[in-house]
């Protein structure tokens, strides 16, 4: 038998005659865990998707087992024993966690309790802490993500693909993945991950392989990387200073108090949480999965409402407001990008500018019975300029761009509003290093201009390297504030678990 | 009957004014134990309000007005009543206010009789005075319907009689500034505005020449009492109290507070005070809760000690704290002199001392 289980040979893929990959080789050994690395728009989703049976490839060759293949649709894929783990759920939100897990997999005659039983014992087996009988919907990102991770191992798949497994995940979480990788790996299973997290590649992965605009740049043993060298490789250029840089030596002062929430309840996820943000500062919000922050800045935007009976106070610019629906906050100069860009952050299917244009329609009270089309691309132009989104035209479908240029759009969308308090929600989940700088670099400049910023994240070097104040959140309310000046990780990390 | 139906509306969900919220210590209020850890260089029977007149610092303690600059003998003069309000003023004379009633400005510290006495029937609470323009003086004057001492009858009355007074000393006549304050308790003059700290509304007005007020520190967590001026520019801001959801509970349980009022020695009362944990009967003081492996106290405090550095324009700059599990609370009066904050922790009776560079270091830290 030989030891590789999985290759690629020559493998192109053409979109519209673009390449998404070119000629790319790549092999997968048994039992291994091979990282895939790379910036946005690098082609590594692309490569795994054509593993995966989701595309099918324009030119060159697939193996798996030493067997040509060529799956046309993820079943065909799931029966050559290839799973894959998606970074966008493929679960069925409607349904329950047991029912997702055995989806495909029905019998003539299902007995439900008997699907929970078994479901329960397999999710215990690997230590997941999901309820069988929950519905998906109402699960938050982590658990999704665990409940994919149990269908691709439930599969007994040969090869499971996961697409930024852990970009949702708490730290603890995280170890419990990487035991789980690391005991499929003993069973005999390969892996193919695909994270942005570098030091994730580093610890985890036996070895990577590294893609640019579409090419293969390397395939090496993970003793022979380190983070330089591997940035180096993705981008072109060495980016290990700007990004996550050196520890902060000044802070911006606090300049006026733009907002204050004041023991705002909103169960079971905001406890009784009171903060500030101030004007000409990044303040970072730093918590745990469930530790409610992306909740209460949500009531402050008035996405969700907050407890009726007594719910607290949100006071902006010394003023009590309360908003039920977003468009009176955007009004009031409150701009929310969200963490969840594929479901809140835009219409996918719409174009950039216009996209970009919609939130400028948001700011008008009452929208405009009559909008220019001239002024739709005039704006997202301007916008794509300022930001360097990376788009053949204005036109351009946003679902068409890579994780970080979307992302710009989302941050375009809410800029173009020109609001005073800007809340960045997981600003860089799922995107390359390079937009990670841009974005970053974005992000100082709004607070050296002097609006108030908020930064939610859960890495804490990207919470270290932005935050001129940080605040930690547990269990619903924010339990700790530090200078940056003053910051370590292990501080931050013991406030936010302890 | 409109206002009745929102009123209760209003208390059954808990928003507009039964809202019963406080803002956190965050940003520049972020906690510290700066005061606490501040030298005492004094311990006073009575302590009640500061001066400095560049040279030494002047104390007011119950009826006796001290002078420290390092003498042996710091007594400078015994008033037939209790000083409520003290300041040095630019000439080198001293001014007073005895029980809240009466103001007298002594020539020098030392003069055998007042320069002038000043009385008028809207003088009932004096607490603060601070010299103004063209030689007149700014008096706050709490209450009207309550003496100084009673300040915490005047809170628990939710009482808006506070008024800013501007004394001609020579002319003797007085004329208010600002009327209908919610305890007015400190007042710092700045060109021809007058900056003015209103405790029960946890803010700091800025009374312009012309009688208008404008908000220029607003919904501040604390109870907030004297201004000084600070030597680089801006302001010093004690506050003698922190706000508590607990005590802002019962400022809008009106039956609640008659009755306690009615019938609870006022030592008891859910009230903000300038030093507790001295009885067991005082309301939820035992109890602790461990938070970050720390022992905390779970009451929420009943009192707090803060001074809170200002720039010029009323934005805090930095504070320093006496937190709950400490002692150097309620306090009223801070001023610089020679590189060093001064300030009265009335709580314990303590004169305390914080070199600025100590503050500096420390915040730092």
């Amino acid at each position: 038998m030989s030891d590789i289980i999985l290759s690629l040979r020559n493998a192109t893929k053409l979109y519209a005659g673009v390449a998404a990959i070119d000629n790319v080789d790549f092999e997968l050994r048994r039992g291994e865990i091979h990282a895939l690395v790379g910036e946005n728009g690098a082609g590594k989703s692309t490569l795994t998707k054509v593993m995966a049976g989701v595309v099918t490839l324009t030119s060159g060759t697939m193996q798996v087992d030493g067997v040509d293949a060529a799956p046309r649709t993820p079943l065909e894929a799931r029966h050559l024993g290839i799973a894959m783990v998606f970074q966008e759920n493929s679960l069925v939100p409607t349904m329950t966690v047991a029912q997702n897990l055995f989806l495909g997999q029905e019998k003539f005659y299902n007995r439900l309790r008997g699907i929970y039983i078994a479901a329960q014992q397999f999710l215990q087996s690997l230590n997941f802490d999901v309820t069988p009988t929950a519905t998906v919907g109402l699960l938050g990102a982590a658990k999704k993500q665990m409940v994919e991770i149990a269908r691709a191992v439930l599969h007994e798949a040969k090869v499971i693909i996961f697409d930024e497994p852990t970009a949702t995940l708490t730290p603890e979480e995280k170890k419990y993945f990487f035991d789980l990788v690391r005991d499929l790996k003993r069973r005999g299973v390969s892996i193919v991950f695909i994270s942005h997290a570098l030091e994730e590649a580093l610890i985890l992965a036996d070895r990577i392989t590294i893609l640019r605009d579409g090419k293969h740049v390397v395939t090496d043993d993970v003793a022979k990387f380190d983070r330089a060298r591997i940035v180096q490789a993705m981008v072109g250029r060495d980016l290990s200073n700007t990004l996550y840089g050196s520890r902060k030596t000044t802070v911006r002062p606090a300049g006026a108090r733009v907002l204050t929430v004041q023991n705002l309840k909103m169960a079971p996820m905001v406890r009784n949480n009171s903060l500030s943000v101030f004007a000409g500062q990044i303040t970072g919000v730093f918590g745990l999965v469930g530790a409610g922050r992306t909740e209460t800045f949500k009531v402050v935007a008035g996405i969700l409402k907050r407890d009726f009976f007594h719910g607290g106070e949100v006071i902006l610019h010394d003023k009590p407001v309360r908003y039920r629906v977003p468009a009176p906050a955007v009004r009031a100069g409150i701009a929310y990008v969200t963490e969840d860009r594929k479901v809140e952050g835009f219409f996918e299917t719409m174009s950039v500018a216009r996209n970009i244009y919609l939130g400028l329609l948001a700011k008008l009270p009452g929208g405009r019975f009559f909008l220019s089309g001239r002024e739709a691309d005039k704006v997202g132009q301007s916008w794509v300029d300022r930001l360097k989104v990376r788009t053949t035209g204005n036109d351009m479908k946003v679902v068409e761009l890579s994780g970080g240029n979307q992302q710009k759009v989302v941050i375009a969308k809410s800029l173009v509003q020109e609001p005073d308090l800007i809340i960045f929600d997981e600003p860089t989940r799922g995107v390359d290093v390079g937009a990670i700088v841009e974005i970053h670099e974005l992000i100082q400049r709004l607070a050296d201009e002097g609006k108030a910023v908020v930064v939610i994240s859960s890495y804490l070097p990207e919470i270290m390297a932005l935050s001129d104040r940080i605040l930690v959140s547990r269990q619903g309310k924010v339990v700790e504030e530090f200078s940056a000046l003053e910051a370590t990780e292990e501080k931050i990390m013991y406030a936010a678990v302890h | 009957m409109i206002s009745a139906l929102k009123s209760f509306a209003d208390r059954l969900l808990g928003r507009g004014d039964a809202t019963i919220t406080v803002p956190s210590f965050d940003g520049a209020l972020k906690p510290n134990q700066i005061l606490e850890k501040a030298e005492t260089i004094g311990q006073f029977d009575a302590p009640e309000d500061l001066a400095t007149d560049g040279k030494a610092l002047y104390v007011a303690d119950g009826t006796t007005l001290l002078r420290l600059d390092g003498s042996a003998k710091p007594e400078v003069r015994h008033l037939d009543r209790p000083i409520t309000a003290l300041c040095c003023l630019p000439d080198g004379g001293i001014a007073v206010a005895l029980d809240g009633r009466e103001v007298r400005v002594f020539a020098t510290p030392w003069a055998a009789d007042p320069q002038a006495t000043i009385t008028d029937l809207s003088m009932t609470a004096v607490n603060a005075l601070s010299p103004g323009t063209n030689g007149t003086l700014i008096a706050t004057n709490g209450s009207t319907a309550r003496p100084a001492a009673q300040w915490v009858y005047d809170l628990m009355e939710r009482g808006r009689s506070g008024k800013v007074l501007s004394i001609d000393v020579s002319s003797r006549r007085v004329r208010p500034i600002a009327s209908g304050l919610s305890f007015a308790f400190g007042a710092c003059a700045a060109d021809d505005t007058v900056f003015v700290s209103e405790s029960w509304r946890h803010r700091v007005v800025a009374i312009a020449p012309d009688g208008s007020e404008r908000a220029v520190l607003d919904n501040l967590p604390v109870y907030p009492s004297r201004l000084s001026p600070a030597a680089s520019g801006g302001f010093w801001l004690t506050a003698f109290a922190a706000r508590t959801q607990l005590v802002e509970f019962v400022l809008r349980e009106n039956a609640y507070r008659r009755r306690m009022m009615a019938e609870i020695d006022p030592e008891y009362w859910i009230a903000p005070k300038l030093k507790s944990g001295e009885s067991f009967l005082e309301p939820m003081q035992g109890a602790h809760i461990k938070t970050m492996g720390v022992v905390k106290p779970w009451a929420p405090p009943r009192s707090y000690g803060l001074v809170i550095r200002l720039d010029a324009l009323g934005v805090p700059l930095y504070a320093l704290h006496s937190r709950v599990d400490s002692v150097n609370h309620g306090v009223v009066a801070a001023v610089e002199m020679d590189g060093s904050l001064y300030a009265i922790a009335k709580g314990p009776g303590r004169l305390l001392r914080a070199p600025l560079a100590m503050i500096e270091k420390e915040l730092r830290a």
